[in-house]
């Protein structure tokens, strides 16, 4: 018992050691619920992977400054049971997305709603994320647009 | 570009590397196989550790629970390290400066290791135990070794998606 | 108090704010789940095997099954004690998930059948060769404890 107990607290010790001070799991954990945006930009790249899909635009600021901003978004296979497929976003779309800002300050966001050119609205969060429009499934639910 | 970083860009780039990264359904079965199989390499040799301290099992010889249950580790390991070669192979870019994976790889050899330390230098008096419920020292920290380090794989892994 | 109330509760209990506030606390309760996972699969693949006659031959199945049990038990505790702090970050989500509920459904199955007909299974089976009936129950628990290991995969990526 107490050789299970010493085991126990040693693999915790070590798990703490193991962990760097930010982590990367959840909505909570990484994006900020305090800091909505929504951004409109063309699109720089496209990276259709597992196991989070990102995306890259190009946001002109009210000063003329454009800045990169990175999309996150659902693994493939989740995206594609939402009927959003690898080929729908192309480099130069110009999309719109409502998300909300990485707590680390930098310039990304999640994508919970993403317009596409054809003026379709897609949730982008993860299954399970816990994030606005999380219900669990992998449908998700669609926030309203805001703003 | 340093060497290994040029082989890691290079699987990452590859036709296989990309469909993987980029499937809807085999990465994330290659990647539910590869965490589950954890019970069958980590789980079986825990359980003959914790033998080794002593702790579980008692009535049954040290040599003879590792010779029922090595092979169920063995295949164990083997599911796991062909999953994880193809997990490594989709992301091998990403996971070549990822500190977490890193450590991961140099615990992965010291695990490889430890039973090859453990069959040479003490195995051999296996039947010196037959007689005792209780271990000797060094079969103890072989045991407790054994466990730190498979533990710190697992946790090593699970902590890759954090950087 | 409905099953809903009770969810919302946990999000809003101390434990939801310090595991919803947190950078790194929910990576180190997922990892001790992990590892128990690890030790709970573990101990019962031995004791299945040796009820299905695979393993560990001629050895008192019924002992086996006593003696694990407290790594098995011990270890579904911290599974079941990190899965409710788990929970408690994401408690809504759980609450609608397909997945979690068909894990909770599968836990309590297999939880339930441990305690019955399979322990009812190793007394049977003695130290001889499996029973009449021991091998499905070993292939009913197998198939039980991997179900719940599964939909626990399937909450975050389905």
């Amino acid at each position: 018992m107490k050789a299970r107990l010493a085991f126990a607290a040693a693999v915790l010790a070590l798990a703490i050691s193991a962990l760097p001070a930010y982590a990367h799991h959840s909505f909570a954990a990484e994006f900020d619920a305090t800091q909505p945006v929504r951004l409109t930009g063309k699109i720089t790249r496209i990276e259709w992977t597992n196991p989070h899909t990102y995306f890259y635009i190009d946001v002109t600021g009210p000063d003329g400054k454009v800045t990169n901003w990175s999309i996150e978004g659902a693994s493939p296979g989740a995206l594609s049971r939402r009927a959003w497929n690898r080929g729908d976003l192309k480099l130069g779309d110009t999309v719109t997305v409502e998300g909300y800002r990485a707590k680390s300050g930098a310039n990304v966001a999640d994508g919970r709603r993403v317009t596409l050119p054809d003026g379709r609205a897609l949730y982008g969060g993860s299954p399970g994320d816990g994030g606005p429009g999380d219900n669990g499934t992998d449908q998700g639910a669609l926030p309203a647009a805001n703003k | 570009m340093p060497f290994l970083q040029h082989l890691c860009q290079l699987l990452y780039d590859s036709h296989i590397g990309t469909a993987i990264r980029e499937s809807n359904n085999a990465f994330p079965i290659i990647e539910s196989v590869h965490v589950l199989s954890i019970t069958l390499l980590f789980g079986t040799i825990a359980v003959l550790d914790l033998r080794m301290l002593g702790l579980v099992l008692r009535p049954i010889a040290i040599p003879r629970l590792a010779r029922n249950i090595l092979p169920l580790t063995a295949c164990g390991f083997a599911i796991s390290i062909s999953s994880g070669f193809l997990l490594f192979w989709a992301e091998a870019a990403k996971n070549y400066a990822n500190p977490a994976f890193r450590v991961k790889l140099v615990l992965l050899a010291l695990g490889g290791l430890n039973p090859l330390v453990f069959h040479t230098l003490i195995y051999r008096r296996a039947g010196d135990w037959e007689a005792h419920p209780a271990s000797p020292w060094r079969v103890r920290t072989a045991a407790l070794t054994s466990l730190a380090i498979w533990s710190g794989v697992i946790i090593a892994g699970r902590a890759i998606a954090y950087f | 108090m409905s099953l809903h109330d009770a969810f919302m509760a946990l999000a809003h209990s101390p434990l939801g704010h310090a595991m919803q506030r947190s950078k790194w606390d929910f990576a180190l309760v997922e990892m001790v789940h992990l590892l128990a996972l690890a030790l709970l699969g573990g101990s019962v693949l031995i004791v299945d095997l040796r009820l299905l006659g695979l393993i560990l031959k001629g050895e008192s199945a019924p002992a086996i099954g006593r003696d694990l049990s407290r790594l098995l038990l011990g270890s579904l505790t911290v599974m079941i004690l990190s899965g409710i702090a788990m929970v408690s970050e994401e408690a809504g989500k759980c609450y609608y998930s397909p997945a979690f509920r068909c894990k909770m459904a599968l836990l309590a199955s297999a939880i339930l059948f441990y305690f019955t007909l399979h322990r009812r299974a190793l007394l049977r089976t003695g130290t001889g060769a499996p029973a009449p009936g021991a091998r499905v129950a070993a292939v009913v628990s197998l198939i039980l404890w991997l179900g719940v290991g599964i939909a626990g995969r399937a909450i975050g990526l389905l």
